[in-house]
């Protein structure tokens, strides 16, 4: 069933999740959805609830505080689902890394299927990593790998890249 | 045109109506976003929506949430065809108001404030555009002496013209459009009544509105009635596509109201409307005015 499958990954819905950010991305992403980005032409909507969606744009570093809502969201989302980290701090937590109150990067704490680079990363760059979040959803919508609420959890075992110290 | 043909048009307009109401949500959105200045999603895009719901891992907070969305999508589905096949209007009217209300107690089957917000301020809306719609279908069965669907065989729309112009808050509030998208509040309660559905259960909760969409522009389509079924049929389209215009423009031109402003402003502007009609109507029957 090809053309249900096509059908099925022309409507993805975005939760988008701060979970500490220094609002700069927040911003970017926001852009998506005005006349300029508009990425409702893609079917996107932001739901803003994570039983309706499935991808989940996630921007900053996770701070210790938002670790467990972040799991909460992460599992409360029926699958298939795709996350996407968007920018620096989403994807190692770089400008705060290593501060007493930072995690570090998102796939410290759920599984990440793909990675937005940049301070802040642009609408451009996040459409391209939207793009190749579908793509990577199709794959999920193909395989019909029901994800169960127990894979989330902390991937200690799980690469993380890391960042380079700071040169004094 | 004989009863055979009478009975596949029938069946042809109660299979094809709810498909025609997706891609009426479909234009609606398309409309809105070229309105916006934006390019928006494809007509199609209902149909995408509905079938990736479908899809999707099923999860559910508790059983009763599921029989209620279920149960809603059945009640309205019956109302419907009830009203397709030229049923009892007020019986149409109760078991599609069951319906809705099967909505709101699903909402409050699950255990989360935003639900609980939402449930609330969909029995507001309730209150809101029931009465009006009830009014409006004593107002027909005032002028046509008998409430079946299938025996209204006059011209409605200049008899009772106020009546059907009572109809617009009620179909702005049941599009889910702003000033009133009370209970969907996309801003402040994410989707409201809709909030703990997912997957599919919110997908059968989707169908149990497009349903109830068709049950308000059925309702409608009573409005114009004439011997040539193709007149019949294309003025009747052309009452929906206006109504459903003019709640497009409402919507993209006017933010949320209060819902104290939502349920003062539709009972008196429908129900003084719906009355007005009929006591126009009362009088020109006993003689003291033509009226057409
Ligand atoms: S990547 Fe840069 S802009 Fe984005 S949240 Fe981190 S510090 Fe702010």
């Amino acid at each position: 069933m090809a053309l249900m499958e096509n059908m099925r990954v022309r409507s993805p819905w975005i939760l988008h999740f701060d979970t500490g950010s220094c609002n700069g991305c927040d911003l970017e992403v926001w852009a998506l959805l005005t006349p300029k980005y508009d990425v409702e032409r893609f079917g996107m909507v932001n739901k803003a609830n994570p039983k309706h969606a499935d991808i989940l744009l996630l921007t900053g570093p996770v701070t210790k505080k938002s670790e467990d809502r972040l799991m909460t969201l992460y599992n409360q989302t029926p699958g298939p689902k795709v996350v996407v980290a968007c920018g620096n701090c989403a994807t190692n937590g770089v400008p705060f890394f290593d501060c007493y109150n930072v995690e570090g990067g998102i796939d410290r704490v759920i599984p990440v299927d793909v990675y937005v680079p940049g301070c802040a990363c642009r609408p451009e760059a996040i459409i391209d990593g939207v793009v190749l979040a579908i793509s990577k959803w199709k794959e999920k919508v193909a395989a019909e790998v029901p994800i169960s609420a127990s894979e989330a959890g902390p991937k200690e075992e799980q690469e993380t890249v890391e960042a380079p110290e700071a040169k004094p | 045109m004989s009863d055979l043909e009478l009975m596949v048009l029938t069946i042809l307009v109660g299979i094809l109506t709810p498909f025609a109401i997706g891609l009426l949500i479909g234009i609606d959105r398309k409309i809105t976003a070229r309105m916006q200045n934006r390019v928006g999603p494809p007509v199609l895009q209902p149909y995408y929506d509905l079938i990736k719901l479908f899809g999707k891992e099923r999860r559910a907070m508790n059983s009763s949430q599921t029989v209620f969305a279920i149960a809603c999508m059945f009640l309205q589905l019956a109302a419907f065809v009830l009203l397709v096949t030229g049923g009892d209007l007020l019986v149409v009217f109760f078991v599609s108001s069951t319906g809705s209300f099967s909505l709101a107690l699903g909402a409050f089957s699950a255990h989360s404030p935003f639900s609980y917000f939402g449930a609330q301020r969909e029995l507001l809306q309730i209150l809101a555009y029931e009465p009006i719609v009830f009014m409006v279908i004593v107002a027909i069965g005032f002028r046509e002496r008998t409430f079946l669907a299938g025996s209204v065989a006059h011209d409605l729309l200049f008899v009772l013209p106020l009546a059907l112009i009572a109809l617009l808050p009620v179909l702005v509030i049941k599009m889910e459009k702003s000033p009133y998208d009370i209970a969907t509040a996309h801003t402040e309660l994410i989707s409201g009544p809709y909030v703990e559905y997912s997957g599919t259960y919110l997908a059968i909760t989707k169908i149990a509105h497009w349903f109830d969409l068709a049950i308000l522009f059925g309702i409608m389509t009573l409005f114009f009635w004439d011997q040539n079924i193709w007149i019949s049929i294309g003025i009747k389209l052309l009452i929906i596509l206006a109504f459903f215009f003019t709640a497009i423009v409402i919507d993209n031109t006017t933010a949320r109201l209060t819902r104290n402003r939502m349920v003062k402003f539709t009972l008196a502007f429908g129900l003084a409307l719906t009355a007005g009609n009929m006591l126009i109507l009362f009088l020109a029957d006993q003689g003291v005015f033509r009226w057409p």
